[in-house]
């Protein structure tokens, strides 16, 4: 536990030290950056009049599907599955969401509501589903399946929005708004009354955050409490010892990405029905899904660390804006410390990833003929052991 | 021990915490005269974009150097980040917030109806509602372009070049091709087909859309056929889509012509652009706020005051052209000629 504690603690103290030495190196000052991003963040320390709570909201905005997706990436790894679809299971969510709450969108919350809700998880577990049924009756690997699954979505909602049913109008690149019925409340009331110095509905924040909140306690339950759990658990640790107590690998598979998808596709509801209200062409650039590869990693997998690393990733999207304005550096600094935060712990997990990728398997240069150059090697294909292993 | 342990890092991000407030600088004190405040947020394209985001800012730097106010710009990274990013100006008494292009129209829609207080600009849209209504708030100014002026004078050069021989093909046939027909887009089509017809009455104006405003492919797609007719100047008014344009349009030999911005570094195929006057359009938004005349509503923004034009590079403008380009421009600028909003047929 202390050992896998340091690792994410030591790949963000790492990030934000080269960060620093970043900012320095072009001119710019990683105290002022930093305090920028700190208050953006969490809104502490601000400088130039910023409103704390206004911060915090937003901060807690963008948190909320991170901690959704990011449960729809750590499932599947559980069980030695690299979810990159993520992205477009909640495209799909938000999709199918949209297109529920415009279609029935004089029907009452009581209603709506839930309909949107597991429309968007249905749209999202299907999503997911074909990957895991690909995966587990032809063997076709789930990061490619997944990686292209995501561009059949961002294609279907370009197709939806731009000149398709849920277009808004002629020239338009949104969808029609959902039904009031369909949206999750704010947590603070709609209209102008002042609120911690500003009108109450400049906090976004929305009730969608109990529903992350209660995503990431059902994985951990699911995780740790349930035979089903267990049994993910078990093909994650090793596919043949699990078939030979008994589990259904296939069987776990697609339940595991069926679930997964879920998830995503919660997440992507959640995100329509409690703060856009209808679908842009956000979703041509979104990588909220991606994201959640990074927190899922960083949080190892756990419920509460994916807490706390969409809390930071969230911060850190929130703060850059922040940080632009106030320090007057590029908010890109923002990608370049998620990137390096990534990086640190691709870093720890070249062997997990190597484990689980396709071509990570094939064993290192030792099986190649000593006549022979590594490279001619490579050139004439695979290894005869890995051959052998195969047969 | 695992609970041990979280409290020491407890204890850690406390401590960072504070290391980070105590580092803080103050901010400057009271300085005497009133130093106006604005905010520009960008889109997602961000400020390198080398089109509308970038010429804002070009406006904005501008304004720094001419007047007394401080200027803060924000890139939005997502669309998330168009409502906080307004918000966060709107919240610190920014005396002008500007957004740049019509995908914020809906953010500042609300963030306006939220601060009553606070003016607003937005390039190219409105402040509007979820079903893209103007919600006419009446500290909100729209900054509208006649794209149709901007046309007629790239127009001018295409129908000279296919009169006067000087095309690559000339068989007096040029092509346009938009993204989506929607007013900007024909507007631009409009003025650059009616400005070709008078200087050669007997061009064919071929005219297609791509439904798409990003995918290269998509108009390259519907500039070969045109190419393949006969078309040797082609017009793209599809954003990142009409780079396709151009850049078949130099695969093929033929001549293309450049929108919004300057785009000569597109393609080398490119002997024009017709342009929008972002940073004109900016710098006037911010004159009107320090001046004290800032009025809600719309601005447009054409050839009569310098707010649209064009650009020629990559061939050397004969001086006839140049004259013709001059009297038309004049003309337009004068009113004397009215380049239509509609394409004729």
């Amino acid at each position: 536990m202390g050992a896998g504690l340091a690792m994410p603690l030591g790949s963000v103290l790492l990030a934000f030290v080269l960060g620093a030495i970043i900012c320095l190196v072009t001119g710019a000052d990683p105290i002022a950056a930093y305090t920028g991003l700190l208050c953006g963040g969490v809104g502490l320390g601000c400088t130039q009049g910023e409103n704390s709570a206004l911060q915090i909201s937003n901060t807690i905005v963008f948190f909320i599907p991170l901690v959704t997706a990011g449960v729809a990436v750590a499932l599947p790894f559980r069980a030695g599955l690299f979810n990159i679809g993520a992205e477009g299971q909640l495209i799909a969510g938000a999709v199918a969401c949209t297109a529920i709450g415009v279609q029935f969108q004089d029907l009452p919350t009581p209603v709506l509501l839930p309909m949107v809700l597991i429309g968007g998880m249905a749209a999202g577990a299907i999503w997911a589903g074909i990957a895991g049924v690909l995966k587990a009756t032809v063997g076709a690997h789930e990061v490619v399946t997944t990686i292209m699954l995501n561009y059949v979505a961002q294609w279907l909602l370009r197709y939806m929005i731009i000149g398709g049913p849920l277009q808004l109008g002629e020239g338009t690149s949104t969808s029609k708004p959902i039904g009031a019925g369909a949206h999750i409340a704010t947590v603070f009331p709609a209209g102008n009354a002042i609120i911690f110095g500003l009108p109450s509905s400049v906090y976004r924040v929305h009730w969608g955050l109990a529903v992350s909140l209660l995503a990431a306690a059902a994985f951990a339950f699911l995780l740790w409490r349930t035979s089903f759990g267990y049994e993910i658990r078990a093909v994650g640790q090793s596919q043949k010892a699990a078939r030979y107590a008994g589990v259904s690998v296939r069987r776990t598979i697609i339940f595991t990405m069926l679930i997964a998808g879920g998830f995503a596709g919660l997440a992507g509801a959640v995100q329509v029905a409690g703060v856009d209200h209808n679908l842009t062409d956000k979703y041509f650039y979104d990588t909220t899904g991606f994201d959640a590869i990074a927190v899922a990693l960083l949080g190892l997998g756990s419920a509460v660390g994916i807490i706390f690393a969409s809390l930071l990733f969230g911060a850190l999207h929130s703060g850059g804006a922040i940080m632009q304005s106030d320090a007057g550096i590029s908010s890109n600094l923002v990608l370049v410390l998620q990137a390096l935060i990534l990086f640190s712990i691709a870093a720890n997990f070249v062997g997990e990833i190597r484990r689980i990728l396709p071509f990570g398997r094939a064993k290192p240069t030792e099986a190649i003929p000593p006549e022979m150059p590594p490279a001619a090697g490579l050139m004439s294909g695979p290894p005869a052991s890995v051959e052998d292993e195969v047969k | 021990m695992g609970h041990k342990r979280l409290r020491f890092l407890g204890l850690i991000a406390v401590a960072a915490v504070v290391a980070m407030a105590c580092g803080s600088t103050p901010s400057g004190g009271a300085t005497p005269g009133k130093t106006f405040k604005i905010g520009l947020v960008t889109d997602t394209g961000g400020l390198n974009d080398k089109s509308f985001n970038h010429l804002a800012d070009v406006g904005l730097e501008k304004a720094k150097t001419d007047f007394k106010i401080q200027g803060d710009v924000k890139e939005s990274k997502t669309g998330d980040d168009y409502v906080p990013n307004l918000t966060d100006f709107a919240s610190k008494n920014y005396d002008l917030v500007i957004g740049v292009g019509f995908l914020m129209q809906q953010a500042i829609g609300t963030v306006s109806g939220q601060f009553p207080n606070i003016h607003f600009a937005i390039i190219d849209g409105a402040g509007t509602d979820a079903k893209g209504n103007d919600l006419k708030h009446p500290n909100v100014v729209s900054l509208f372009f006649k794209e149709q002026d901007a046309g007629a004078m790239v127009g001018v050069i295409a129908g000279w070049l296919e009169k006067n021989g000087k095309a690559k093909k000339n068989k007096h046939v040029i092509g346009a091709v938009g993204g989506v027909s929607i007013p900007p887009v024909n507007h631009y089509i409009a003025g650059y087909k009616w400005a070709a017809k008078m200087e050669d009455p007997s061009i064919q104006v071929k005219v297609g859309y791509s439904n798409n405003f990003n995918d290269p492919a998509k108009c390259k797609g519907v500039a070969d056929p045109m190419i393949a007719a006969g078309a040797d100047i082609l017009f793209q008014v599809a954003g990142g889509c009409g780079l396709g344009v151009l850049q078949t349009a130099g695969q093929k030999g033929v001549q293309s012509i450049g929108v919004d911005a300057d785009q000569k570094d597109a393609d080398p195929s490119v002997i024009a652009s017709a342009l929008k006057k972002v940073d004109v359009a900016t710098y006037t938004a911010i004159q009107n706020v320090v001046q004290g005349s800032f009025q809600g509503g719309a601005l447009t923004f054409s050839i009569a005051n310098e707010g649209a034009g064009y650009a020629v590079y990559n061939f050397q403008v004969p001086a006839e052209l140049q004259t013709e380009l001059d009297k038309i421009q004049g003309q337009i600028k004068s009113g004397a000629l009215t380049p239509p909003a509609d394409i004729p047929a």
